[in-house]
């Protein structure tokens, strides 16, 4: 086999595989949410309220406990 | 709690990178306003003997819209707005603002010699990466330390999820320093000799059609790196933030993300069509081209459906104006350059006017329409005062959308109809025209340019009194907006 | 099983990366291996011939020039044989261009002489009365740098083995005793021009740009 057509080869499986997970993302992204696992929309908010003092959507573990020790 | 009520967001080096965005603006444009007229009016040429012809002053004049008046914009943007979705302020780290400080002024150092270096005539001559060695090096750094500064903030940040314009600088950061780097790959020839000739010249370590395959896939990407990616990162915080909408579809937007890192650079190749790369290759870069339409469009009609039931802000607002057209002529340039990608239409497309034609549609309508609402509406948060005139912005935007019209118009049919005059033969086989033929029939078209050119730079004049006149006359505002930005 | 992208930068980053990584590693590297070969017969660039490809990369000739030759009838008929990959072979960096305000230039030298490019770089309106170029009247003056030429001929000899011959060394010793080859070649381009400077400058030993770039030009093939 030369270089070539490994090539052919690589190319058509790998954009296969890139392609399946593509769609796997666009389902998983749908049915998370169908489920109610996980609400992507609210993620918009992250733009629109963003004042330094305004409240995470999902707080950072490691800051909040930083934050919490100077409080204290 | 109490520590939080007194920390602000820190601007001071966003408001760096506004004033070059100003001067690179305004030098880049003014000198692609020459070189357009040089083209229509020869003469145009002998203002500054060797150093003002148009070939020399070409090359400086897409490097300094690229590397300095966008990349300028990019940075300004990300020092605003990465601090404002991470919800983490440069004040709270000594050591990333001192690395935001050094970025900067290692950037305008860096950015002074280059724009000098191509005056003096060191050059690669590989498209948008004609810069030498020692130059490539400090851009490296530029770059290394503006990755310090984003994954920095990143790591200190209060809020987890990483908003989607992060998403997309963060592609900006990594696209750009993998391409830019193997595309520059050159031997300094001064060391290898034992220090025989110009210590600033290097020779490139691909040859021939090697070096033209990474070239386009370099020269393509930085496009899409340079042009399409950080700047679809600013849409997607500023249209949602200007208008007080939420992104229509958030889910879309990830997954026009992933569509466009993967399609995006499989379509370089369409550079090369008809040249002596592989036929498969080219083919490749013909179909992927089209197959990028989708994840375009997606971000696209994002952001347009975005202001749905909303659309009274259109009239309202001149900056939603602003971001409006940038995507509406985003949808423009991305259909249009999938269709030059055609094999049939490259073959009359490619090396004429109409690909910069394609270019300008893309960097004027898009580019230059996005970064200036972004900086807009960035101003009265930094400065803390009103826009200066808001009669003005509006003249400004018909002024430089009528430009566009003009430039892309006029490139659209000199380009055909020099593609189409190259290859007209006559009922015997014989070619019907000489080359210079194909050149005197452009001048009109040459000339509209030019005239489109001038109105353009008027225009980002009117930008820069504008902003500048906010930065210091304009009434104060006591509380930060929420949405809507302020002006007079 | 995707939850982690959103809120991970390092692993996005990753992600990111292989997927811009993928088509740059499929579509360029294997190609490396055939693309470089020469064709049968292809001489690499001599000394003088650099530094007039350095002159057209100085005054980036490029902007408006192309160097490639496709293949469509109409092309062919006005410039000559389709342009082969192997053909570029020594061309660091390739210099086919993206635009064509002027014609094409990658045979030229078997359609324009020495004595046309020396009236058209010093005024193209005398040769083609409706041209748009710029003249190029700082070439004739500005000494062409073929110390630096010559040291990228040692440099591609020694990394990439480009077939100079043996007396190709870096050292100072090595470039003086070429450079009487160089000289005596630059001699015989301006035995066909006509301009006094330039001809008094290559009788002092100086090698005027207009003469590298007429040698490179009269290459082009």
């Amino acid at each position: 086999m030369d270089i070539r057509e490994l090539q052919g080869y690589a190319n058509f499986f790998m954009t296969i595989f890139l392609v399946v997970l593509l769609y796997g993302y666009i389902i998983h992204l749908y049915r998370s949410e169908k489920k109610g696992e996980s609400d992507y929309e609210k993620f918009g908010n992250i733009a629109l309220d963003d004042n330094i003092d305004s409240k995470p959507i999902v707080p950072n573990p490691k800051t909040l406990k930083e934050n919490e020790e100077e409080n204290k | 709690m109490q520590s939080n009520a007194a920390l602000e967001y820190d601007y001071s080096v966003a408001k760096l990178f506004t004033y070059t965005t100003i001067l690179f603006g305004f030098l880049g444009m003014l000198i692609g306003t020459l070189i357009a007229s040089q083209l229509a009016f020869p003469e145009l040429n002998y203002m500054l003997g060797e150093y003002g012809t148009f070939s020399r002053l070409r090359p400086i004049h897409t490097n300094t819209v690229i590397f300095g008046f966008t990349l300028s914009g990019v940075f300004a943007t990300f020092y605003y707005v990465g601090q404002r979705v991470l919800k983490v302020s440069m004040a709270e780290s000594k050591f990333l603002m001192t690395i935001g400080k050094i970025h900067f002024w290692l950037y305008l150092v860096g950015a002074l010699a280059a724009t000098i270096s191509l005056l003096l005539g060191y050059s690669q001559s590989k498209e948008y990466a004609q810069y030498e060695w020692p130059l490539d090096i400090v851009i490296v750094i530029i770059w290394i330390l503006w990755g310090i500064s984003m994954f920095g903030l990143i790591g200190i940040r209060r809020e987890k999820t990483l908003y989607i314009s992060m998403w997309y600088y963060i592609a900006t950061f990594l696209g750009i320093a993998t391409l830019y780097l193997f595309n520059n790959m050159a031997v300094p020839t001064y060391f290898l000799t034992d220090g025989l000739g110009n210590f600033m010249h290097s020779v490139s370590m691909y040859s021939g059609t090697n070096d033209a395959l990474v070239q386009w896939w370099y020269g393509h990407n930085a496009v899409a790196f340079g042009f399409t990616v950080p700047i679809v990162a600013m849409v997607y915080y500023f249209l949602p933030k200007e208008s007080g909408q939420a992104i229509y579809s958030y889910k879309l937007s990830l997954l026009s993300f992933w569509g466009l890192m993967f399609v995006y650079l499989w379509a370089g190749s369409h550079h090369l069509l008809y040249s002596t790369v592989p036929d498969w290759m080219q083919t490749m870069g013909s179909v992927f081209s089209i197959v990028l339409i989708l994840p375009s469009w997606g971000s696209a009609i994002n952001m347009l459906l975005t202001m749905k039931g909303e659309w009274n802000q259109l009239t309202e607002n001149p900056l939603i104006k602003f971001m409006v057209l940038a995507s509406t002529f985003y949808m423009l340039s991305t259909l249009e350059g999938p269709i030059q990608a055609i094999k049939s239409v490259n073959a009359i497309a490619h090396f004429t006017d109409w690909i910069p034609g394609h270019v300008h549609d893309g960097v004027l309508g898009w580019v230059v329409f996005m970064i200036m609402a972004g900086l807009f509406h960035m101003a009265p948060r930094m400065f803390k005062r009103e826009i200066y005139s808001k009669s003005l912005l509006e003249t400004q935007f018909w002024l430089q959308t009528t430009a566009v019209v003009l430039y892309f118009t006029s490139m659209w049919i000199a380009g055909i109809t020099q593609g189409m005059m190259w290859r007209a033969v006559d009922e015997y086989g014989n070619l019907m025209y000489s080359f210079i033929d194909t050149v005197a029939v452009l001048h009109p078209y040459y000339a509209i340019r030019a005239l489109s050119g001038v109105l353009y730079l008027t225009g980002f004049l009117m930008f820069a009194y504008n902003m500048i006149k906010t930065m210091t006359a304009s009434r104060e505002l006591t509380q930060e907006p929420q949405f809507k930005s302020p002006m007079a | 099983m995707f939850h982690w992208l959103e809120k991970n930068p390092f692993f996005f980053s990753v992600g990111v990366f292989v997927i811009i990584s993928f088509a740059g590693l499929i579509e360029i590297l294997p190609n490396f291996t055939e693309a470089s070969r020469p064709v049968i017969g292809l001489k690499p660039y001599t000394v003088l011939e650099l530094a007039g490809k350095e002159v057209y990369k100085k005054d980036a000739c490029i902007a408006c020039h192309s160097q490639l030759i496709r293949p469509f009838k109409s092309e062919t008929d006005r410039y000559g044989q389709v342009s082969l990959s192997g053909e570029y072979a020594y061309d660091r960096p390739f210099l086919w261009g993206s635009k064509r305000t002027g014609p094409d230039l990658h045979r030229v030298g078997n359609y324009r002489t020495t004595d046309w490019h020396e009236n058209h770089m010093w005024d193209p309106k005398s040769v083609v009365p409706q041209s748009i170029m710029p003249a190029y009247k700082h070439m004739f003056t500005n000494i062409a740098d073929i110390e630096t030429a010559y040291a990228e001929a040692v440099t591609v000899k020694k990394v990439f083995h480009t077939p100079y011959g043996d007396e190709f060394k870096g050292t100072r010793e090595a470039w003086e005793a070429h450079k009487p080859t160089v000289l005596a070649e630059a001699k015989e381009v301006v035995k066909n021009m006509k301009n006094k400077d330039v001809k008094d400058a290559v009788a002092n030993g100086e090698i005027p740009e207009i003469v590298a770039l007429i040698a490179y030009m009269n290459r082009l093939k």
